[in-house]
């Protein structure tokens, strides 16, 4: 009978952890608008109390599951080793990398950097002659649009100051 | 109207049919920045100002008109696609369009999407351009106190996301309405929860919050799939069927996409109001009054039809102030307003008796931009729903490039790439354990406003809470939000009721 089929346990540990950071960002909200006028108190006081009060509630909630054996602390709904054999671990790296550096690097620079290695990591480094093509094609395409053509203050590199400097004399 | 006003909106109508040559390239630029994140037609129109100060009056007004048109209805394409709204008024769109397509419908959600987005843009238009000085009334009778009760229809809607689990979508949309308070408060300017960054000084900036919560973390969610569709919905090669099948879907609901198009057209019309307010608005409305709302959030054509309906009711109606008033509905309408000045119109009353062509010339402009619209984009769904076939391992790192440097673009603040990446932290977690994204970003978008108008209200009030109901307008609408709370229940009861007889 499918009652009689073992449930796994609900993964607790991961649904705790947007109310643990609302919690905390409501109590460092309150911190900070503690001595001023109401004008800036009253709206967050209600908002933030409602919060708490809900947070409270999901926290009894969890805290039945887990005395009734329902649920346990785990994290298995957020962390698995999955994430690294999918390549998201990696992709997060490049993703990070891609935020700090793309100030120093350029945009087109560190777009086509980016595509290359995070579609690398995603694809097993299978087909590389193709991922080169296509993150490449999608930098300069996006160099032609958004700096060349519409002039947009993208972060600009070495590469962006080659061109301009091409392109300015002929 | 006298048959001198409709020989000129003939005539006017006929010379703007003349721009075709450059309503089709604006219209496709339109779709183009409209889909990314961080670009909108307000900045297109700047960054292009030179070209369009260059062209003469008639034409430069057309393509301000046209791109205006179609980014609007650019931003639901990558909503209903791949989960990701290009600007904040197609917020609303992928609750609905993006299962639909992952269940292999995006060419049928995108023919929906373009059936409802023109037919609501040209009713709109109309109806606009017949009852301008009435609407034109509207943002006088619009007060802080009225205004509340438009937010709270919006912020409502977080309630029917939380339908499935109460205590987790009332979490995640107050966590929404906190962090959207971040920043400094609107009557003393005083600081609050800011991290010490003066970037956050302004609020949290829509762009990066939309394009981490929904873009960044829907990238990291798609990896685990080869392609978007669903592996049980096989991508169909490209048909007509499809198309034909989502008008004659968006066709049946015609009287949806009127009223839901109305909500937008007077959303539009108070200044300051906007798409993303209309679309959530028109998007909670719409089911608490569906025969149907349970299938609200599965891929429901009418939870589709909505949002885009009264996104695009907002272009027209964001006119009526500009034209009748000389005040701009929106930042579009406010740089229209600059780049009209330069030709040398004066906007206001006087207007439609000093260069009546110019005056009914943006709202043709905008009929005309829709009819070529739909004539142009409908065909190409079929091409355009094989995004969702494209290999997840090629288009996640494209989303992620593409629109972080998005969220760079409006206030060109390397904090905000942070920011976005911050956010699609918090949307990836909220995604793997259960909490609704869409729920976060109602609250963001709508918590500052909810809490200006109430400080607004307050403040003239001095702290007297009853000014809340001290207006006939108002109370009307208080009536009208307590009623769409209640009804949607009192109807469900009677639903279950009647399942439950035959049962028996």
């Amino acid at each position: 009978m499918a009652s009689e089929h073992h449930k796994p346990p609900r993964q607790l540990g991961g649904e705790l952890v947007i109310p643990i950071i609302a919690v905390g960002f409501t109590i460092y909200f309150f911190s900070t608008i503690w001595n001023s006028p109401w004008t800036a108190q009253v709206s967050a006081f209600m908002v933030g109390g409602f919060l708490l009060f809900v947070c409270a509630i999901f926290f009894v909630r969890c805290a039945v599951w887990l005395s009734r054996g329902e649920g346990s602390l785990g994290f298995g709904n957020l962390f698995t080793i999955e994430d690294i054999r999918t390549g998201r671990i990696g992709l997060l790296f490049t993703t990070i990398a891609y935020v700090m550096f793309i100030d120093t690097l350029g945009f087109t620079l560190m777009t086509f950097l980016f595509l290359a290695i995070s579609m690398l990591i995603l694809a097993k480094g299978k087909r590389p002659g193709f991922i080169l093509m296509i993150s490449g094609a999608m930098a300069l395409t996006g160099w032609a649009v958004f700096i060349w053509a519409f002039d947009t203050r993208f972060p600009r590199g070495w590469f962006e100051t080659m061109m301009k400097a091409v392109l300015a004399n002929g | 109207m006298d048959s001198s006003t409709a020989s000129i909106l003939a005539e006017v109508f006929f010379e703007t049919l003349g721009y075709w040559y450059i309503i089709i390239p604006t219209i496709f630029l339109g779709l183009i920045v409209g889909g990314i994140p961080g670009f909108s037609a307000a900045n297109t129109i700047i960054i292009l100002m030179p070209l369009t100060l260059a062209l003469d009056l008639q034409s430069g007004l057309v393509f301000m008109i046209s791109l205006y048109c179609s980014a609007r209805m650019g931003a639901g394409i990558p909503a209903i696609l791949v989960n990701i709204p290009g600007t904040a008024g197609a917020a609303a769109t992928p609750l609905d369009g993006y299962p639909m397509a992952k269940q292999g419908k995006g060419q049928q959600a995108l023919a929906i999407s373009f059936v409802a987005s023109c037919i609501g843009g040209l009713l709109t238009t109309m109806i606009a351009l017949a009852t301008m000085p009435i609407l034109a009334r509207v943002g006088f009778y619009m007060h802080s106190v009225e205004m509340i009760v438009v937010m709270l229809f919006g912020i409502s809607l977080i309630a029917s996301i939380a339908a499935q689990d109460m205590v987790k979508g009332l979490i995640a949309g107050f966590l929404g309405l906190m962090i959207g308070s971040i920043g400094t408060d609107v009557v003393y300017a005083t600081p609050r929860a800011t991290f010490g960054f003066l970037e956050l000084y302004d609020g949290v900036p829509l762009i990066p919050a939309l394009v981490g919560l929904f873009a960044v973390s829907e990238a990291f969610v798609i990896i685990e799939k080869r392609v978007i569709v669903n592996h049980t919905n096989e991508p169909k090669a490209p048909n007509w069927t499809d198309t034909f099948d989502g008008v004659r879907i968006a066709l049946k609901r015609w009287v949806h996409i009127v009223w839901t198009s109305i909500i937008g057209l007077v959303i539009g019309v108070i200044p300051g109001a906007g798409a993303s307010i209309a679309s959530f608005v028109a998007y909670q409305q719409s089911r608490s009054f569906s025969k149907t709302p349970e299938l609200y959030g599965t891929g429901h054509p009418e939870g589709l039809i909505a949002p885009e309906s009264a996104n695009n009711g907002v272009t027209s109606g964001t006119l009526v102030p500009l034209l009748v008033l000389g005040i701009p509905g929106g930042a579009t309408a406010a740089i229209m307003l600059v780049v009209m000045q330069f030709h040398g119109v004066s906007f206001g009353p006087s207007l439609f008796e000093d260069q009546p062509k110019v005056g009914y010339g943006m709202f043709m402009a905008m009929a005309v931009s829709y009819v070529i619209m739909f004539l142009t984009i409908l065909p190409l769904s079929r091409y355009m729903s094989h995004v969702t076939t494209v290999p997840t391992i090629y288009l996640a790192p494209m989303i992620i490039a593409f629109t972080l440097v998005g969220g760079f673009v409006p206030r060109e603040y390397m904090f905000d790439m942070y920011l976005a990446l911050a956010f699609g932290v918090l949307g990836y977690i909220a995604r793997r354990t259960g909490y609704h994204v869409a729920a976060i970003l109602i609250g963001v978008i709508l918590g500052p406003l909810l809490e200006k108008y109430f400080l607004w209200s307050l403040k003239k009030s001095d702290g007297d809470i009853m000014v809340l109901f001290s207006s006939t307008l108002g109370n009307i609408l208080w009536v009208a939000f307590a009623m769409s709370i209640i009804l949607p229940i009192v109807f469900g009861m009677r639903r279950k009721r009647k399942l439950e007889v035959p049962a028996e």
